[in-house]
């Protein structure tokens, strides 16, 4: 695991967000294994004031949720943070949905529901991109 | 759109004018059927699948897919109305049922099982937690499965408690008093519980529930031969004792005299709405109305010493034992931790030696009072200070420990007691569950799984996540599966339902091939055994006898035991079994995937039988077959096509309609030669030619039993009406074939013409009644030659489907007359699991003997 810098620690920090809470209680348990340090939303503005205050490294984000949806809530962590690696997660998959998902930079999507070894895959992917060290500056 | 507006608009018919109705129209609602049947049953398939715990699943899925799946019945039902002509509302009926009831569970109204308001222990076994709720449930597995010594004893239904519920208009309290909670939950709880409860004591039970536990009394004296002279009354609530254990959340009241039992019922269901059980099923994410409490009545031993224990107690990184604690008496006060207790730590395994032991000064012990009731008495001072169990007695507890750990496939919190005989009691097993901070163990787990030696990882499919640790057991033989020690990991080439023998023996198993949607994966998830299959080089690189570890979540397999890994799995909070949807799936699916309707000849073989929708599905299929056979032969010239039953030297009891042939009122029998359909001679050639269905010998060894074939299964009996015939449509370059027979369904839909590209075949086949591992064997057998045979299977439980496309003229012709002879296999199948428990599959032999039959396709063209 890549350190993103001396200072910081050596877990990767890793944001999940989906306003289903079954969704984040069976990802935590899975990324804390994994070894991130992982932080749990149901809501997304509580979401977006903990990543203004400490970014993540990688953030994981359904796409339809009450009050931000997950584009808007994508929009404001990739202006905050743009080097974060954004995953996003929707069970209404749609072409159009997911391309506008790229454009605002997010790194892949996986539609609901998914196995755990599918998003751990996609987040392990994500991780070689990020271990270019020119990705390393966002702590 | 409504629901009565919708079936008007589908019941709207094209047969008012004279002309008869082309055929075909008819049967593009008939293939729309079968697809939708196919569409419904994968459906199904994968909504089971959910449950595993690989998935990630979220309340949004489950409505999805329930209103995906009520669309597709409604339609399959609306289907049917064409073919016959709107005789069909007894079925609408059945799906709006069933519609109905999974409304009412996504809403959060039960449906509760239909049993009387009392079943004794007796009749109890772990998946009867509906009714009986999780705890007593769990003690009839106990006592009727495993043989463990538990005190007699009977069961208040959930369905009873939900009688007494509503007709005291309590659910409606409740709730309005819910609403008066304070935000933060704490501030008025009190003064709201005390409400609740002063309610339920207050109300009275319903007559047929103080029948019921009058009976069950007077029988329980007859099973022991006297009026029990105490009994403890326990809860027993919807998932109590599962993954969320409730321990001590919930009021038990011991020492009750029978003539007590109806108001320590109150007192039980009352104590469900204590500020403390209260406020933990709501922090736990549990809905108001998943509050469902059955209680449990039992005679009360007259205990000489009890106590707890814990079957793995982690005492350092390297370290670990069972732990037992224990005192004089009664266990009420040893769990209660209102009196002091002798602690002893012995090994996990046998003979059990005792590792540590501290005995403390028991000076008071709790005893059952002479007219009822318990009470505190002072120890003999001899006694008091004296160990309270003998190495006897600790392995005895020990080897109980095993056999739950074993069992549950998990460390257990267990709850004893010894009667003046020394005979052992279990009164309760639940899972141990640790808490602690997780984030501080993963690095201890970080350490311990980089030095461990990986065997391999990541190469194959998780079926069932967890944790698995011991030794290796190659299984090649049947030998090797009766040899099979008590907690080994199964290790074998490929995955096979018959594993499911030792399944609650194993601890783990993992597969060179295999495949997570088969049968033997289903099985394991039953079990709730961590497996991974087609690991690819599980029996290459894994000898007997290897200690190993299986993380079945991260998909490693290490050398040797890392026990950290076993210790974050107990202190993983969020086991995904203890959730909402989890829950409410699994709810759900009792009113889908069961099948009920599985002879079509039994008289209980109608609409209103159906109470799931597979059962809705699988007379549809049937109806279905029976109208377009019955439109097509009716002489009145409905339809421009005439049904012919086909002269054939087996029983196959087939219909043919000709597309290509007008109708000509000709309606009797017509011969093989006859047929112009290629597909259809070449599959008959392919059953007939093959012997698989003859009662001549054939060149494997199974024409032994051959002689019975012909006589039982297929033909529909005496009086059994429309239903139960079977029915080919055919074109000269098509065939769409349903054939029931005996206790399965054949499919299959072939074009066979000059141009290669639209060449296909379809072949599905779907069990019948036999056990589940014998089902799972045949399926997993016809998916292994249709995959030799190339064709692309999917296998979801018993459903089989193959598909094959592009091949040109003369290949297809050979893989018609395969599946020819795979209908006679399948029928040999049927008889041959019927009769023994021989597990081997035959389709090599299958695949040797249809071999000249297809060759002589190309010779014969």
């Amino acid at each position: 695991m890549t350190t993103p810098d001396a200072a910081a620690p050596a877990r990767r920090r890793l944001l999940i967000l989906d306003d289903e809470p079954i969704v984040v209680k069976r990802l935590k348990p899975a990324f804390q294994k994994a070894g991130y340090d992982v932080a749990v939303f149901t809501d997304s503005a509580a979401a977006l004031a903990a990543f203004e205050q400490n970014p993540a490294h990688i953030v994981i984000t359904d796409l339809k949720m009450e009050g931000m949806d997950g584009i808007a809530f994508l929009d404001r962590i990739k202006a905050v943070s743009p080097d974060t690696g954004v995953i996003v997660i929707t069970g209404f998959a749609t072409l159009e949905t997911a391309k506008e998902s790229f454009h605002k930079g997010a790194f892949d999507f996986v539609a609901k529901p998914f196995k755990l070894a599918d998003i751990l895959d996609v987040v392990a992917r994500l991780e070689t991109f990020l271990g270019n060290p020119r990705h390393d500056h966002v702590a | 759109m409504g629901v009565f507006e919708r079936i008007g608009k589908a019941l709207h018919l094209p047969t008012r004018s004279k002309a008869p109705v082309p055929f075909v129209v008819l049967f593009k609602k008939f293939k729309s059927i079968l697809e939708r049947n196919n569409r419904i049953l994968t459906l199904m398939a994968d909504m089971g699948d959910k449950l595993g715990g690989e998935y990630v699943f979220d309340r949004r899925y489950i409505e999805s897919a329930c209103e995906e799946l009520a669309d597709q019945l409604f339609k399959l039902v609306s289907d049917l109305s064409i073919l016959n002509r709107c005789r069909n509302v007894p079925l609408f009926v059945a799906f709006e049922n069933v519609r109905q009831e999974i409304a009412d569970e996504l809403a959060g109204r039960h449906h509760f099982p239909d049993t009387p308001a009392t079943l004794p222990l007796s009749e109890l076994r772990a998946d009867m937690a509906e009714a009986a709720g999780g705890k007593f449930a769990m003690l009839g597995e106990l006592k009727n499965v495993l043989q463990l010594p538990v005190p007699d004893g009977f069961v208040v239904t959930t369905r009873a408690f939900a009688e007494f519920m509503e007709r005291n208009a309590l659910p409606d309290f409740i709730r309005e008093q819910t609403k008066l909670l304070d935000a933060d939950e704490e501030g008025n709880i009190r003064e709201v519980s005390r409400r609740v409860r002063e309610r339920i004591l207050a109300a009275s039970l319903p007559r047929s529930l103080g029948r019921g536990i009058a009976e069950s009394l007077e029988d329980l004296a007859r099973r022991g031969g006297r009026i029990p002279k105490s009994l403890a009354v326990r809860s027993s609530a919807w998932n109590e004792d599962g993954e969320t254990s409730f321990a001590g959340q919930y009021e038990s009241v011991i020492g009750v005299p029978p003539s007590g039992v109806a108001d320590a019922f109150k007192r039980v269901v009352a104590g469900a709405y204590s500020p403390e059980a209260w406020l933990y099923r709501r922090r736990r994410g549990f809905r108001e109305h998943e509050a469902v409490m059955a209680v449990g009545c039992q005679v009360m031993i007259d205990s000489k010493a009890s106590g707890g224990l814990y079957t793995y107690a982690p005492l350092t990184q390297k370290e670990e034992g069972i732990f037992v604690s224990a005192a004089w008496g009664l266990c009420a006060p040893v769990m209660s931790g209102e009196i002091e207790t002798d602690s002893y730590l012995i090994g996990r395994r046998a003979p059990f030696p005792t590792l540590s032991r501290e005995i403390a000064h028991k000076g008071s012990r709790m005893v059952l009072g002479s007219k009822g009731g318990t009470g505190f008495e002072d120890v003999p001072a001899l006694a008091a200070d004296a160990p309270c169990l003998t190495e006897a007695d600790l392995a005895l507890l020990g080897e109980v420990s095993l056999s739950l750990e074993k069992y549950f496939k998990r460390p257990q919190d267990v709850e004893w007691t010894l009667d003046a005989s020394d005979r052992l009691y279990v009164l309760q097993s639940r899972p141990l569950v640790f808490y602690g901070e997780p984030a501080r163990r993963t690095g201890a787990i970080d350490a311990a799984t980089s030095q461990a030696e990986v065997v391999f990882s990541g190469r194959g499919d998780v079926v069932q996540r967890g944790v698995a640790m011991g030794r290796v057991h190659v299984v090649r033989t049947d030998a090797d599966l009766a040899d099979f020690p008590f907690g080994a990991i199964l290790v074998s080439r490929h995955t096979s339902p018959r594993y499911s023998r030792v399944m609650a023996r194993a601890q783990g198993i993992l597969t060179d091939i295999g495949s997570p949607a088969g049968h033997m994966a289903a099985v394991a998830r039953e079990f709730r055994l961590p497996t991974i299959v087609g690991c690819g080089v599980a029996t290459e690189m894994l000898q007997s006898g290897d200690e190993i570890t299986v993380d079945a979540t991260q998909n490693v397999v290490y050398r040797g035991l890392v026990k950290e890994l076993r210790y974050f799995e107990l202190t993983e909070e969020a086991v995904y079994e203890d959730s909402y949807e989890y829950r409410l799936l699994r709810r759900l699916l009792k009113k889908i995937t069961p099948l009920n309707l599985v002879d079509p000849h039994s008289p209980s073989f109608t609409p209103s039988s159906c109470r799931t929708y597979h059962d809705i599905t699988r007379y549809i299929h049937e109806q279905a077959v029976a109208e377009l056979i019955e439109l097509s032969e009716d002489r009145r010239g409905i339809l421009d096509a005439t049904a012919r039953k086909l002269r054939s030297p087996l029983p196959l009891n087939l219909s043919v309609i000709d597309l290509d042939s007008e109708a000509t009122g000709d309606t009797g029998a017509i011969e093989i030669p006859d047929l112009h359909s290629l597909p259809l001679r070449e599959l008959l050639t392919g059953l007939i030619d093959s012997g698989m269905w003859s009662t001549d010998p054939v060149p494997v060894d199974m024409g032994s039993f051959m002689a019975s074939l012909t006589r039982t299964l297929g033909v529909s009996g005496p009086g059994s009406g429309k239903l139960g015939r079977n029915l080919a449509v055919v074109s000269s370059e098509y065939m769409n074939l349903n054939l029931h027979l005996g206790y399965h369904f054949v499919l299959v839909d072939a074009y066979v013409g000059d141009v290669i590209n639209d060449n296909a075949l379809y072949f599905r086949f779907l069990g019948g009644v036999t056990d589940f591992s014998r089902r799972a064997r045949r399926a997993g057998c016809i998916a292994k030659i249709l995959e030799r045979a190339d064709f692309r299977v999917e296998l979801h439980g018993d459903l089989v489907i193959g598909r094959l496309k592009k091949f040109d003229k003369d290949a297809m012709r050979a893989k018609l007359r395969l599946l020819g002879g795979l209908v006679g296999f399948t029928r040999q199948l049927d008889v041959r699991m019927a009769r023994d428990d021989d597990s081997h599959c035959f389709a090599e032999e299958f695949l040797a003997a249809i071999k000249p039959v297809m060759e002589d396709a190309h010779d014969n063209p």
